[in-house]
């Protein structure tokens, strides 16, 4: 075994402790000083992974004479870098945004930290994660961190029910899930996701792969907040405080995609004929569902919670190429390339959202409380413009290129069944009815008045940005607009970590 | 005692714990249910891995480790919930918690 | 690790188990029946005269009153739960002490900061102060 292989999620786990000691001996004031100390030491990592990958490598040729990217049930590739770099970046925009909404999780801030920084670790790890151990153990990090997080406002009823909510119905699935990982165990006789390739021994062992197979998709699919097991998601991301479900709708949904993923990747073919239907219907009912639910939506953040259904939809649609059969005209590589793209615009975009949701004054999040934004602070409706714009999937964002490479995808996939087209008209019919309820949000923005009979626009004060904030708003802003017009290097990056689904 | 016996045992507790959690409305019940799924799934683990075709492998049982100590986790996270909610709200009844909803 | 558990390893799944649990059955009929014989004789042989106080639950003779879902104090409950947890732990203990003699000083280590983890949690619960009964 080799520590170093390992470092990104120890020196996540160690800060996370680290903040909790410190904590001890921090005055009252100086808590939210630990945010920004965690936010710092994620960047270091996110710098030093990025930049400089080798330190890994390095300290693994010193002790073993040739590098090591392997070890039991992890493996440290470019596809799980990738993956790593993302949470990290959401785990550090959550941070900043906790810091300034430090007024209303008061005492305990420090544990909302490191909570977050356990969090971060079981994503970080789930996307290292090659068999079913490092997979159940990485998403329950992630989920009983969740609990925790989403009841973090102790003193507020919908905080605590939220929490209720989530670990009810999250402890079931996770239930589930062990459930099938058992009967894919006894089919398989093994843990590992390569096992799933192999023939199984007898008819019955199949059936019980399948059935298992199933049960796994199902507890992941809670994960992702796909169709039938989304009932948790517009009261658990209205109840959570605003930077947890900002969290939530990024990280918990990409480590679920990530590990679906690597599962997927690994199915014999005639298991892939099996989970092309299953999650065909998924995606077409996700889609239809988010869409239409959140066409009659006035709270903002479970608008954006039936819009994370819809996006979690069309991820699915780039999970359904990935799992055409090996050799068809376009490779699974499309398919990733398309889902992990779409997946960087929508953190950004997410992210940037729910700072601005931060900084909004009222408690109710209703559309209303952004009537007049645009007089309020040009900024924050600037922002808020271009990521709902950006989500929405028009160009020139990044939004749009990450919905059409998976429609595109998805669609070289499915044409050679006419049968299954009726998918395709669905996620068109979504895109369709997400302008509606986006423009609906840009209309609150800039034509507010008219639909906030309490507030007339403009009325209001100025809203003052601290500096860090709005330096951060101004930089997500410009990475849609410039990975939007200009997604070469991205792309080009990207297909590093695609090389495994080739 | 065949795989078989294990398996039918496995899936009748699978079948109460979703009973209970399905239909009940005490907190603390619905966390007992959700533990009884958990342990269905161990169950399973340990048979399989009995009459697996390498028991000297012990992945069975070592996930059966990790499964008991992640949903002692998950409870004693929901018990602590169930405090605050108790105190808040001054029920253990799900249907009482209906703060959040459509409008 | 194959000597975690050396008596199960033992037992070959198609070993007669009629036998073996033959004792466990009897025990087990002898457990019930001696806890059900004086319920049903008193109830056959015991006179009916019900009276409020006899209907009363028993509280070693003193008069029960009030709700049975009063609250205790908080600390009662975090006591239980960090019960819980590192109770819980002792799992991950038991068979690494079980196959201690022939582990590798991996092993050790690895257990070492498992351990240290727990008491860096234990350390925290103390200086909150959740400990304390105030």
């Amino acid at each position: 075994m080799n520590v170093m292989l390992y470092s990104m999620e120890i020196a996540m786990v160690l800060s996370g402790l680290g903040i909790l000691m410190l904590d001890l001996g921090t005055p009252a004031r100086g808590k939210r000083d630990l945010g920004y100390l965690a936010a710092f030491l994620m960047s270091l990592l996110l710098l030093q992974s990025v930049f400089m990958p080798e330190v890994q490598d390095g300290f693994s040729l010193l002790s073993s004479g040739h590098s090591i990217t392997e070890g039991p049930g992890y493996k440290l590739d470019a596809f799980a870098r990738y993956f790593k770099h993302l949470f990290l970046l959401a785990a550090i925009l959550v941070l900043l945004m906790a810091v300034d909404f430090a007024g209303t999780l008061r005492a305990r801030l420090a544990e909302f930290f490191a909570l977050v920084l356990f969090a971060l670790t079981g994503m970080s790890a789930a996307a290292s994660a090659t068999n079913f151990i490092t997979l159940f153990v990485s998403i329950e990090l992630i989920t009983v961190s969740f609990y925790v997080l989403t009841s973090f406002q102790r003193g507020q009823m919908r905080s605590l029910e939220a929490g209720v909510k989530y670990l009810i119905l999250g402890a079931a699935a996770s239930a589930v899930l062990v459930y099938g990982i058992a009967l894919v165990y006894g089919a398989t006789g093994s843990m590992e996701f390569a096992a799933l390739g192999k023939a199984c021994p007898s008819a019955e062992h199949d059936h019980l792969l399948r059935l298992g197979l199933l049960l796994v998709i199902a507890g992941l699919g809670f994960k992702i907040a796909a169709f039938p097991f989304q009932i948790w998601v517009p009261d658990v991301y209205q109840g959570a405080p605003a930077p947890v479900t900002a969290f939530l709708a990024v990280g918990s949904k990409a480590a679920g995609f990530a590990l679906l993923m690597r599962l997927c990747h690994h199915l014999r073919p005639d298991l892939r004929e099996l989970t092309l239907t299953v999650l065909a219907a998924l995606a077409g009912a996700t889609i239809l569902y988010g869409s239409l639910c959140a066409l009659r939506q006035r709270n903002l953040k479970r608008l954006f919670g039936y819009a994370g259904i819809a996006s979690a939809g069309y991820l699915l649609l780039g999970l359904l190429a990935l799992n055409a059969q090996p050799g068809a005209s376009p490779s699974g590589a499309q398919g990733c390339h398309a889902m992990m793209f779409y997946l960087a615009g929508y953190l950004i975009a997410v992210m940037a959202a729910f700072t601005v949701l931060c900084h909004l004054d009222g408690e109710d999040e209703d559309l209303s409380v952004l009537a007049g934004l645009h007089a309020r602070s040009p900024l924050l409706a600037t922002v808020l413009t271009l990521s709902v714009v950006s989500m929405a999937g028009l160009p020139p964002l990044m939004g749009f290129l990450g919905k059409f490479l998976l429609l595109q995808s998805a669609f070289e996939v499915l044409s050679p069944h006419p049968a299954q087209l009726w998918l395709m008209v669905v996620a068109l019919g979504g895109v369709v009815i997400s302008l509606y309820y986006y423009f609906g949000i840009l209309r609150a923005i800039y034509w507010g008045g008219g639909i906030s009979p309490g507030r007339p626009a403009g009325e209001s004060e100025a809203i003052t940005v601290p500096p860090l904030a709005r330096l951060l708003l101004i930089a997500c802003g410009l990475i849609l607009l410039w990975v939007g017009i200009f997604p070469q290097a991205l792309l080009e990056w990207l297909g590093d970590a695609v090389a495994l689904f080739r | 005692m065949t795989l078989n016996h294990y398996l039918v045992l496995s899936a009748i507790l699978l079948g109460i714990g979703l009973l209970g959690v399905l239909t009940r409305r005490n907190i603390i019940v619905v966390l007992f249910s959700i533990e009884i799924l958990f342990n269905a799934a161990n169950l399973n683990f340990i048979a399989f891995w009995r009459f697996g075709p390498n028991p000297e492998a012990l992945m069975g049982p070592m996930f059966a480790l990790f499964a008991i100590a992640v949903a002692a986790a998950e409870v004693a996270v929901g018990l602590a919930l169930v405090i605050a909610v108790y105190r808040h709200f001054k029920t253990v009844d799900l249907e009482k918690l209906d703060t959040l909803r459509e409008p | 690790m194959g000597d975690v558990f050396p008596q199960l390893a033992a037992i070959s799944p198609d070993d007669a188990h009629g036998a073996r649990y033959l004792l466990l059955a009897v025990m087990g009929v002898v457990a019930v029946g001696f806890a059900v014989a004086p319920l049903l004789l008193s109830a056959l042989v015991a006179p009916r005269k019900p009276s409020e106080i006899k209907q009363s639950p028993f509280e070693c003779g003193l008069e029960s009153k009030g709700d049975a879902w009063v609250q205790f104090r908080v600390q009662y409950y975090l006591y239980a739960l960090a019960f819980v947890i590192f109770d819980v732990e002792v799992v991950f203990i038991y068979p690494w002490a079980a196959a201690f003699t022939n582990l590798s000083t991996g092993a050790l280590v690895a257990m070492g900061v498992f351990v240290l983890l727990l008491a860096e949690g234990l350390a925290y619960l103390w200086i909150k102060g959740v400990l304390s009964w105030k």
